[in-house]
């Protein structure tokens, strides 16, 4: 469990001295999102009704970016193989880590809801859920997230390969989180927006421990 | 779903011969790397 | 991590697995006959409904694929037995193809009953995105050439991908059923039992020595990049090729 924490505490080290490649993805999240908008036109209405599901879709394509960067160091450095020699049990490296690109994840999603807000005009009374929503939604991208940025950064093709074998993988937290955001904002009178949250919380609890216990797998020579 | 379906006989020769070929044209690609493979092995 | 050695090709696999296929082109040649030509036509969807007797096969027989692969991929991470490697190898792209001509089929029997290619429906769609899932596997079996660490991460991600697919099949089915109501082929009428049932076990025979055959190449391509180089250059050589 120190394990844990200082794994986490190294990484979340790591992702503030890193800070400004970390504003670069936020800024490469808001320009996709006005690119997204461009594809759809002003029409005000239509903006509305998708703002939920771009917030998702350019939230999914930055963390790439993200969970790339996240291993970039460690590889260059050959850090993971470090840990492991000074005893540092494999799904302690990757749940410190995992928590790191989570909390990173989900302030990058925070930055981008306000632009989300200026862009497609939701009303903002769901907002509280939907920063909940965020929380549950970006878990569920980092976990999987982690584990193929781990293994993919030791192959030669990592840009191709992180998105092809992740995106298939996210495609219910993709759904749940669209589902859930776009109820939010837009109006939820059958109250669904509670199951979807749910759906989102049965997808972190099979794939955190699942992620976690295969990571060994991925970071042994 | 109203009424009927009436003919379609293309669509149902499309999927047919669509699956024929591809698990023949498999079939094929299998023969051909075990017998490759064996050339190679008693080389 | 000690690792057994790669076996040799087993003639004896080869045989049966040849055995297997006569038995199941055999199957599917009456199967295909009685669907085409026996079978009535249905009652709403008229001859189109003949699509069924490939379609409904292919569809089971595609999961079964990626069943086969998920066991192999905690069979080979647990025994570390390259024999298991390579029976993923073979389940895997099976089962990519079989999702292929699911899909496909699926298009074409949708044009004609719905109106569009593609209606979202549930379970094809489900397939789709494992059908891309288990690509990925497959491109990322290429994109690595140590031989462990191909093994290990296809089997882990296979592992992942596959326990993703309740997931999946359940989210898309609740997302999509708010907007439409299901309508399912019927193929409960007995003169279509049969047909669908020879149609499914002439398939199952054909899976079966395909994945066999397909294992054994793999088990042959990894004893030559395991060979402990003799004189260097024709070890290289061998491994080289694919």
């Amino acid at each position: 469990m120190r394990a844990v924490a200082a794994a986490f505490y190294k990484d979340l080290l790591l992702g503030w001295r890193g800070r400004a490649q970390g504003m670069a993805v936020a800024v490469f999240g808001a320009t996709l999102l006005l690119l997204l908008s461009f594809a759809v036109g002003p029409n005000a209405q239509m903006l509305r009704q998708l703002g939920g599901g771009f917030l998702w879709v350019a939230l999914l394509f930055s963390s790439t970016l993200a969970l790339t960067e996240s291993f970039r160091l460690e590889r260059e450095n050959r850090a993971i193989e470090g840990m492991l020699l000074l005893g540092v049990h494999p799904a302690a490296i990757f749940y410190g880590k995992a928590l790191a690109n989570w909390l990173q994840l989900f302030v990058l999603g925070l930055l981008l809801l306000p632009v989300m807000v200026v862009l497609y005009d939701p009303s903002l009374d769901g907002i509280g859920g939907v920063i909940g929503v965020l929380a549950l939604g970006t878990a569920g991208l980092s976990a999987p997230g982690t584990l193929h940025a781990g293994l993919s950064s030791q192959t030669r093709a990592q840009q191709v390969l992180l998105p092809l074998l992740l995106f298939p993988l996210v495609v219910p937290v993709l759904i749940a989180a669209v589902r859930a955001t776009s109820l939010l904002l837009l109006g939820d009178p059958m109250g669904q927006a509670r199951s979807w949250a749910l759906l989102l919380l049965a997808f972190d609890g099979v794939f955190w421990p699942l992620c976690g216990l295969l990571f060994g797998h991925v970071i042994e020579e | 779903m109203t009424g009927v379906v009436t003919g379609g006989w293309e669509f149902v020769w499309a999927a047919y011969g669509i699956t024929f070929a591809v698990l023949a044209g498999y079939g094929i690609r299998l023969a051909v790397g075990l017998r490759t493979g064996k050339e190679d092995e008693e080389r | 991590m000690e690792i057994a050695s790669a076996p040799p090709v087993s003639p004896r696999a080869v045989r049966g697995a040849l055995v297997a296929l006569g038995v199941g082109i055999l199957l599917l040649t009456v199967g295909w006959y009685q669907g085409l030509f026996v079978a009535p036509p249905e009652h709403y969807m008229g001859e189109v409904q003949r699509i069924m007797y490939v379609h409904v096969p292919t569809a089971w027989h595609a999961l079964l694929a990626l069943s086969f692969a998920f066991l192999s991929a905690l069979a080979f991470l647990w025994k570390n037995d390259w024999r298991w490697d390579a029976r993923l190898e073979a389940a895997v792209e099976m089962g990519v193809l079989l999702s292929i001509l699911c899909c496909v089929q699926g298009a074409i029997w949708g044009k004609p009953t719905w109106g569009v290619w593609w209606d979202w429906d549930p379970r094809l769609t489900a397939m789709a995105v494992m059908l891309v899932a288990f690509l990925g596997i497959l491109a990322l079996r290429h994109l690595v050439d140590d031989p462990r660490k191909r093994a290990v991460w296809s089997s882990v991600a296979t592992v992942i991908s596959y326990a993703n697919v309740p997931i999946v099949y359940f989210s898309v089915r609740w997302w999509n059923s708010l907007h439409q109501v299901q309508s399912t082929p019927k193929t409960v009428d007995s003169a279509m039992v049969t047909p669908l049932r020879i149609n499914a076990f002439g398939m199952l025979f054909v899976l079966i020595a395909f994945v066999t055959l397909r294992s054994q190449i793999a088990r042959r391509r990894l004893a030559a990049e395991l060979a402990p180089p003799p004189a260097a250059s024709t070890a290289l050589a061998a491994g080289g090729e694919r």
